[in-house]
């Protein structure tokens, strides 16, 4: 078994510049470990920095100070360009709007993530994305465009779309707060299935006390953040 | 999928916005088309119907109106002139060919025009070629003995339904002499077609003021010399005498060239203004459809769609629509070339070549989509430059 972390960062901190030459710290993480195949879950009140540190583990984002290792690899290591390909193909993102791309049916918002990762051979492409959204039930709905589909539809969509590539990582930013309940349990127990059974490492924001109980971890930024605490 | 996929969906998404947009771009690429093609079919046919001749021999007045009432008879005939400078210009041995003509009025708005077989002879220096598409030439009757047949241009025949056999003749003064339709000519693309060719015997005879005069007039001679060298000599005869003008068509066609280049400059003007503002909605679109689309693009880039891959989209985008309106504008543009040179060649008979693509147009076609392509560059950086983490911000 791997016991390495998946997810390594070490004293990273955030800080937006303001007004007259001051900054915010929005974010002071010590450190923090994600163990590889754990599911854990971050909470913490609205404001608290969770999205903003997701953004740095994804790389979308760059600390001010600190080091963030994803799959051992240090990420503020790599230029911009080498960064985007790493993201594409060693992390999923789940994002609580969906984010789906209104141009493309549900197969293609999918194959998307495939194009920009340039891991599966482009042939094999929509093969692999009718294969996953049929994980998630939605084998009928392949050439539905996103403003035909349901909000659970559209979550799960942009599940089998974080978890296009098989990466090792997936990171999920509220992903059930715009469902309601009993869809949001669905999605949420179709989801932890496929990343447990895939042995993926999962960051999920939620609030909902169905992950709660079936994480691994469970995270408080108040104790996770020093910004916050100190706030 | 590829980006240029990507790109093509995206323009699919957003159909009536891009629809519109190219269709804006085949209108500006066929304008130009149709202005360039039309601006140079004139050009080529004023150059193929008023080079022949080396030299057209009038009565004195205008030489403008010489050539433009002779050749391209979109001016009133010039005063007559008498046979005799015909047959003197004839019998000139450094004459090649000399050729009568007499422009008449007009029957149903085609204009009478007598000459003789000599104006349709085949020769290697001819531009121009005629051919029959049905019956025979008119004979080149003695004075005495004038048949009163007529030979259509192909417009005129085809404008007054008149047919091999028909006899035609207008107003009372003609109502006495009706011709007999004897052959009808193929399209020569020229004011020819618009003509109604007749003996010169056969025209003295039906005109009431010719048919009194002993001396038979005529409205021009077309010139010929054998060698070029002899054309100043010729030139500086006819324009010394009293009665007669020498003109050189080409120095005609040169000054109608030259007053037609302010027009054309002008046309230049618009037409790149035309172009200037199909770049600006082009640009606006992309720009537009840019703003409307940060979220996708910053979930394209935290999908892990490198900068250079979102700036290729939007590039792709604008490329595909100015190549679609640029390929669809030269297609609308030889269409409106065709349609415009229907109705020139219904109304003086100057007849373009509007099928024939310009070497100029696949650089046309170039130059839209390098343009199209440059129009999306600033929505392109826009896109490039986006931050990922302020457009990611859940919806509320």
């Amino acid at each position: 078994m791997d016991t390495r972390p998946a997810v390594v960062l070490s004293d990273v901190k955030k800080s937006f510049p303001l007004a007259g030459g001051a900054s915010l710290e929005v974010l002071d993480v010590g450190r923090l470990e994600l163990p590889v195949a754990t599911c854990t879950v971050l909470r913490g009140r609205s404001g608290a920095g969770k999205t903003t540190l997701l953004n740095l583990i994804a790389g979308v984002a760059l600390p001010s100070s600190g080091t963030i290792r994803v799959d051992d690899t240090d990420i503020l290591g790599l230029s911009e360009a080498r960064r985007d390909r790493f993201r594409a193909r060693q992390v999923g993102y789940v994002f609580q709007s969906f984010n789906l791309l209104a141009a493309f049916s549900a197969v293609e918002n999918v194959m998307l993530a495939m194009t920009f990762a340039d891991v599966v051979p482009r042939r094999r492409q929509r093969g692999r994305a009718a294969e996953l959204l049929a994980r998630f039930g939605l084998a009928e709905r392949l050439g539905h465009r996103p403003q035909h589909l349901s909000r659970g539809e559209q979550q799960r969509v942009a599940i089998a779309r974080a978890l296009a590539n098989d990466p090792p990582l997936v990171l999920a930013d509220e992903p059930c707060a715009s469902l309601d309940a009993r869809t949001a349990g669905v999605v949420l127990a179709a989801f932890l299935s496929v990343c447990r059974a895939d042995g993926k490492t999962l960051l999920m924001v939620s609030h909902d006390t169905a992950a709660l109980s079936e994480a691994d971890r469970v995270l408080d930024m108040a104790e996770l953040n020093r910004a916050e605490a100190a706030a | 999928m590829t980006i240029l996929v990507i790109a093509l969906k995206y323009l699919r998404g957003r159909l009536i916005a891009s629809v519109l947009t190219a269709v804006s771009v085949a209108l500006g690429v066929g304008l130009v088309i149709a202005s360039v093609l039309m601006a140079s079919g004139i050009r080529e046919a004023f150059v193929t119907s008023a080079t022949d001749y080396n030299l057209v021999v009038g009565a004195k007045g205008s030489p403008m109106q010489l050539v433009l009432g002779v050749v391209f008879r979109i001016d009133v005939a010039t005063p007559n002139i008498r046979y005799t400078t015909y047959t003197a210009l004839r019998e000139d041995p450094r004459v090649e060919v000399a050729v009568p003509v007499m422009i008449g009025d007009a029957y149903q708005g085609f204009r009478y025009v007598a000459t003789n077989a000599a104006y349709f002879a085949a020769l290697p220096w001819r531009r121009r070629s005629f051919a029959l598409a049905v019956g025979r030439q008119f004979h080149d009757d003695a004075p005495d003995a004038p048949a009163f047949e007529a030979l259509l241009g192909a417009e005129a025949a085809r404008s007054t339904g008149l047919r091999i056999g028909d006899r035609f003749s207008e107003g009372e003064e003609m109502a006495e002499y009706p011709f007999t339709v004897v052959g009808i000519l193929k399209p020569t693309h020229s004011a020819d077609d618009r003509a109604i060719f007749m003996s010169l015997a056969s025209f003295w005879q039906m005109n009431e003021v010719a048919r009194e005069q002993t001396m038979k007039p005529l409205t021009a001679v077309l010139i010929r010399p054998k060698r070029m060298s002899d054309l100043p000599g010729l030139h500086r005869e006819r324009n010394v005498s009293a009665d007669t003008q020498a003109v050189l068509p080409s120095g005609v066609i040169l000054t109608i060239f030259s007053m037609m280049a302010m027009a054309q400059e002008a046309l230049t003007m618009i037409l790149a203004t035309v172009g200037a503002i199909v770049l600006l909605y082009l640009f606006v679109a992309m720009y537009s459809a840019t703003q409307e689309r940060r979220r996708e693009i910053a979930t394209m880039r935290a999908l892990g769609a490198r900068r250079a891959t979102v700036l290729g989209i939007v590039l792709l985008e604008s490329g595909t629509l100015a190549a679609i309106g640029g390929i669809v504008g030269i297609i609308g543009g030889h269409a409106a070339a065709i349609l415009a040179a229907a109705a020139l060649s219904t109304r003086s008979g100057l007849v373009t070549e509007p099928f024939v693509f310009a070497p100029l147009e696949p650089v046309i076609l170039a130059a839209v989509i390098v343009l199209g392509t440059m129009a999306g560059l600033l929505p392109a950086a826009l896109a490039y430059r986006m931050e990922v983490t302020e457009n990611l911000a859940p919806l509320s």
